[in-house]
């Protein structure tokens, strides 16, 4: 029976874990992969149909998903089963945990969107007083953000905006289209930014850790991979005080394995990585562990219809591409109803304007959908969910998911600066929209619940006091030096921004550092 | 998934058949000590697999039963299915070519679908149509399925709502009658009838999209007993 000890166990195949692979292997150290689910094959997994072709005419399946409001009876198979890994919340307090564990996880679908965090976020207690700076600023990861952008072919638009800050961009060749000329107009009276958007390019259009990270780990000869098995537990040799064994289950056998590490890199996603602690019992001294979730507010928004584009005037000079206001509140004012603040990201398109936009049926409601064909114009908020200690998750303790494993509590919720951001948002959007002469088809004040975005962070945040934190600024554990989390558990603050460039340049600089510690010997 | 059962149900009726004669002839042979046992047969590929591997694709295509047949309503009471009809006459009625919701079959689809649904969405859409009914019976003296279009208008129109994704009424009539009317709609054209409009019309097939199959699906899903549960590693 085999009874290898590992160089470095790598627990996840998304983004961070990817990277992790890529630049461990690339430094020539082996590693071994682990993941909870199965490895796609698009030509096996998939089809291309007719809705009326679905069990269900395309409408989602009675019951099932009911936390995902991105799903639908096409892609239903590829998100997680709550059913088979179930998580608990106050029906209050409702959380959506949008999970995937199919091979490259979450970053398969991932809508590209690529920004920095600026030192707004890295330091904001320093600038308003709130919650916690990061132990790290902008400066030290821009080097790695730097590279991340040049492998992800970031597009996009200089701004020099120090709130949003500038990178290694592949220019974006399309000009402004006139409703966006407009819209920009109006934004610039009242002095708010407005940029292209910063889009991954990736190849083809993906932008995954399966083709932009680990091929080029693959071709190093120095990682190998194991599908569809979960990790249950990690245990620490008492003697050392180092994490020496993960216990898995194959996810179709049942079968229980072990294998040894030297280092264990957890890249599993916030909530499962903070799970996989808590269930494992370690890392925890500070007692930080499992608290301060955060995530970003969406759902808030409006769309509103541009008059020119109407009865069949619409073009792709006049309506086409997007564009996104990046952060404005409370960077040099300060705003008396929330504190931190929020992006708007803004589109414009000469496709289909949505019924619900217009209270009409019948051959009215059809009238009005050709007439206001093609002339669509809408936003969406991304705003900033404050830090708080309460918001947190833990073990259930009496439900566990189809492999016995004791499933995740969690309880969180919004409070009124962010639903007054959302207020704002919306209101300022409208106020500009209607400056551009754009008429408003319909609104919507209320973010979704708490996770919709995809972008949970915290629970394993980064300091300097191993009081206070569970990492230090390194992504390593205060209590454990062999162990490192590395993907979006680290987080101090949320930001407004996508997250998945700062998850991606952090475990970046985290496998660089880790290499260089195994070198030393210190690892 | 069908295909592979198929076949696994060839392969086992066959092994079946096969091992009969086998058993017989060992039987007949048993008295007769001197005569050896025919050498075992080796497992593998039988001559008709080769033919099975050659075999073209019956050209089955993808018929859909809605084509030919047609759902039995069997959730909604009669008055409420009359009910449903009516809104989706009001609602959705054939225009420019294209068939309304009746044509579309969508009272007997969005009965299956209610009927399936959790508990609260069949409330909720029950309680919708009987208010509907009733106020129908209060202001004009009969069924909401026996009124004119201007009467209909009248009931509906002053609940009729703009709103965004996620984001629907949350008064519960407001929110039945925004949802039915959305149900109803998406009914119609994601059905096959709409399409065959559609590409009528010479345009391409509408809402099409990529499928997913379940990837690598787990076996156990139905609860099968795991021994996880024994583990010394699981921790309460």
């Amino acid at each position: 029976m085999a009874d290898e000890k590992v160089d470095v166990l790598i627990i996840g195949s998304g983004h961070s874990g990817g990277m992790a692979a890529k630049i461990l292997t690339e430094k020539g150290i082996s590693c071994l992969m682990l993941n909870a689910g199965p490895v796609v094959d698009v030509h096996r997994d998939t089809d291309v149909k007719a809705a009326y072709e679905l069990p269900y005419r395309g409408f989602k399946q009675p019951g099932q998903l009911p936390h995902v409001f991105q799903s639908d009876e096409f892609n239903a198979n590829t998100w997680v089963d709550e059913k088979e890994v179930p998580y608990t919340h106050d029906p209050k307090k409702p959380y959506n945990w949008v999970r995937v564990r199919l091979f490259g996880g979450r970053s398969l679908f991932w809508s590209r969107a690529s920004f920095r965090l600026s030192d707004y976020e890295f330091k904001g207690k320093t600038h308003d007083g709130y919650g916690d700076d990061w132990p790290i600023s902008h400066a030290d990861l821009a080097p790695y953000y730097a590279r991340v952008e040049g492998i992800f072919r970031v597009q996009g638009e200089l701004a020099n905006l120090p709130q949003f800050p500038d990178g290694n961009f592949i220019p974006d060749p399309d000009p402004w289209c006139g409703s966006m000329q407009r819209f920009r107009a109006a934004a610039a009276k009242r002095n708010i930014p407005i940029s292209k958007q910063r889009t991954s390019l990736g190849i083809d259009g993906l932008a995954s850790s399966v083709n932009l990270l680990l091929p080029d780990a693959f071709a190093t000869g120095k990682l190998r991979a194991i599908p569809n098995v979960i990790v249950r537990s990690l245990t620490v040799d008492k003697s050392t005080g180092l994490v020496n064994e993960a216990h898995f289950v194959d996810r179709l056998t049942r079968r229980e394995m072990s294998v040894k590490a030297r280092v264990v890199v957890l890249a599993a996603g916030t909530l499962e990585s903070t799970r996989l602690l808590l269930n494992s019992q370690l890392g925890n001294s500070s007692g930080v562990m499992g608290h301060y979730l955060i995530d970003q507010i969406y759902g808030a928004g409006f769309n509103c219809s541009v008059p020119e584009a109407r009865d069949g005037k619409s073009t792709d000079q006049l309506m086409s591409g997007s564009a996104i206001i990046p952060r404005f509140r409370n960077i040099s004012t300060r705003e008396s109803k929330f504190l931190r603040g929020y992006a708007l990201n803004v589109w414009s398109g000469t496709g289909d304007i949505e019924p619900r936009s217009f209270a009409a049926y019948g051959a009215e409601l059809q009238q009005k959908l050709q007439s206001y064909n093609g002339s669509g114009f809408s936003t969406g908020i991304m705003g900033e969910v404050l830090a708080r200690r309460e918001n947190h998750v833990r073990i259930s303790k009496d439900v566990v998911d189809a492999w016995g494993i004791p499933s995740l509590h969690i309880e969180t919720s919004y409070t009124d600066n962010e639903f007054n951001m959302a207020r704002d948002a919306v209101d300022t959007g409208m106020q500009l929209a209607e400056d551009a002469g754009f008429e408003i088809l319909s609104k919507n004040y209320d973010p979704n619940p708490p996770g919709y975005s995809i972008h949970e962070l915290g629970t394993c945040r980064m300091g300097d006091d191993p009081k206070t934190s569970v990492l230090n600024k390194w992504n390593q554990s205060h209590d454990h030096k062999n162990l490192f989390v590395i993907d979006g558990s680290s987080f101090v603050s949320a930001g407004w921004q996508n997250p998945t460039m700062t998850i991606s340049a952090l475990a970046m600089r985290a496998a660089t550092y880790l290499a260089e510690q195994m070198r030393l010997g210190n690892v | 998934m069908q295909r592979r059962d198929f076949v696994k149900a060839i392969m086992a009726a066959t092994a079946a058949s096969a091992a009969t004669p086998a058993a017989l002839a060992q039987q007949q042979a048993a008295p007769a000590a001197a005569t050896p046992p025919p050498p075992p047969t080796a497992p593998g590929p039988v001559p008709w697999m080769k033919g099975l591997m050659e075999a073209k694709p019956l050209p089955i295509g993808s018929l859909v039963a809605d084509s030919v047949a047609r759902s039995d309503a069997r959730f909604l009471t009669e008055r409420q299915f009359s009910t449903l009809r009516r809104l989706c006459e009001i609602f959705q009625p054939p225009m420019k070519g294209y068939p309304g919701a009746l044509e579309a079959g969508v009272p007997e689809f969005l009965d299956f679908l209610i009927g399936v649904s959790p508990a609260e969405r069949q409330q909720s859409f029950q309680a919708g149509l009987n208010r509907l009914d009733a106020e129908a019976q209060q202001r004009f003296g009969q069924p909401l399925a026996a009124v004119t279009a201007a009467q209909a208008d009248q009931l509906i129109r002053p609940w009729l709502r703009t709103w965004m994704s996620d984001h629907p009424p949350t008064e519960p009539y407001e929110n039945f009658i925004n949802l039915v009317h959305e149900d109803i709609r998406t009914a119609t054209e994601n059905s096959q009838v709409w399409s065959d409009a559609v590409r009528r019309s010479g345009k391409e097939t509408p809402n099409v999209d990529l499928y997913w199959y379940p990837v690598d699906p787990d076996l156990h899903r139905d609860g099968a007993p795991s021994l996880a549960l024994k583990s010394t590693h699981t921790k309460a």
